[in-house]
């Protein structure tokens, strides 16, 4: 064997490594990492609500104005809520609380502070969403929590620290999946997405798409939208994903108004589930199959008689038609 | 170039390229944890 190597040859070699390595680097650049947008990109409103959108009082801000007479002057309870609705509850503070009520701070990041929302500690919006809201209504640090229905820790977390919660349905919304807009599929059955999220169907072209791998993204365990997905899946259980759907195409899911107006991002579109498209009139008509509540949750033995009041109002003509105003469709 | 001395640069350069590899890595398991769903599906290829 040689004792020496001549330049050219180390170079080549060298340099057939390190390109290597770039090729990889560049193929995952371009397959993962330039999608992951987050909270401290500039893509992080496309994540989360832009709470100043939706600020109480504020002009230019995206709420509506209810037509009643209901006024709320003290012991204001606290509204919190999740992400999806929080246009909703900023829309009741709009309408029915005094001015001044709400002190927004901006949003710093932090550890505590993960979507970058700050509402003074005396404010009466705050904005927690539903992983840390469910703990906040149980705690005690806000009234009334606007929200899907809970996932099973939640419902435990509260029986283990005695609170009684009430869960008042005051409006509806439409479970939906999307994929991107460029996916040749644009309508699925229940029990096709069931079988993708549960591993028996791992190619689009299964269902009438491309010869590509299913990517079936799932959600932070406790979000409203895991919650009922876990639910519509029932005794199926969410199936682990082959490493190999990573370079496929992806399907994801979401709350309706949430991912068409809150976001509205071009570069996704919705799915028909068994032939009904999530709008409107095939939420109201009851032919689009996966509607949910949605709940005002306060404690049973909050002693403010406003948060009762509150409710009530909620579930009557004027707050169901401001729940049909923001976007939403009504309980009744 | 004594061979000796080019299996030692050869390591060294095998060795930055996978320590950048793993931080391109590890970057994008946190990014993942952290990314809207919503942003990484309309941006698929």
């Amino acid at each position: 064997m040689k004792d020496r190597i001549t330049k050219p040859r180390a170079a080549a070699i060298l340099g057939a490594v390190i390109l290597l390595f770039g090729a990889f680097n560049l193929g995952l650049y371009r397959l993962f990492t330039v999608r992951l947008g987050t909270n401290y990109s500039d893509v992080s409103q496309v994540k989360m609500v832009d709470v100043k959108r939706y600020l109480p009082f504020e002009s230019g801000s995206e709420l509506v104005k209810a037509e009643t007479d209901f006024r709320l002057t003290d012991e204001l309870p606290v509204l919190d809520g999740a992400a999806a609705l929080v246009p909703v509850y900023a829309s009741v503070i709009h309408s029915v609380y005094p001015q001044g009520s709400v002190t927004y701070e901006g949003g710093a990041f932090s550890d505590d502070n993960y979507y970058g929302e700050n509402f003074a500690p005396d404010s009466k919006m705050q904005y927690r969403n539903t992983l840390r809201g469910y703990k906040a209504i149980v705690d005690g640090d806000c009234d009334v929590f606007f929200s899907a229905a809970p996932s099973g820790e939640q419902r435990q977390y509260a029986e283990e620290k005695g609170v009684e919660l009430v869960y008042e349905p005051i409006g509806r919304e439409a479970f939906v999946f999307f994929v991107n807009s460029k996916n040749p599929v644009s309508d699925l059955t229940r029990e096709q997405i069931r079988d993708i999220y549960g591993g028996k169907i791992k190619k689009w072209s299964e269902v009438g798409g491309a010869n590509r791998f299913i990517n079936p993204i799932t959600r932070v365990a406790g979000s409203g939208s895991q919650t009922v997905m876990e639910a519509f899946m029932g005794d199926t259980p969410i199936a682990k994903k082959s490493p190999l759907s990573i370079t496929g195409a992806s399907i994801g899911y979401s709350f309706r108004f949430y991912l068409s107006d809150m976001v509205g991002n071009d570069g996704v579109k919705m799915l028909s589930l068994d032939g009904a498209y999530p709008d409107k009139q095939h939420i109201q008509n009851g032919s689009y199959p996966l509607v949910y509540p949605f709940y005002a949750v306060y404690r049973a033995d909050d002693p403010n008689p406003n948060v009762r009041k509150l409710v009530d109002w909620l579930l009557s003509a004027e707050g169901q038609s401001l729940i049909e105003s923001c976007g939403y469709t009504s309980i009744k | 170039m004594a061979r000796k001395r080019f299996y030692g640069i050869l390591i060294a350069v095998a060795a930055v390229c996978l320590a950048l590899t793993v931080a391109h890595f590890i970057y994008d398991f946190v990014a993942y944890q952290n990314c809207s769903i919503i942003y990484f599906i309309s941006r698929e290829l």
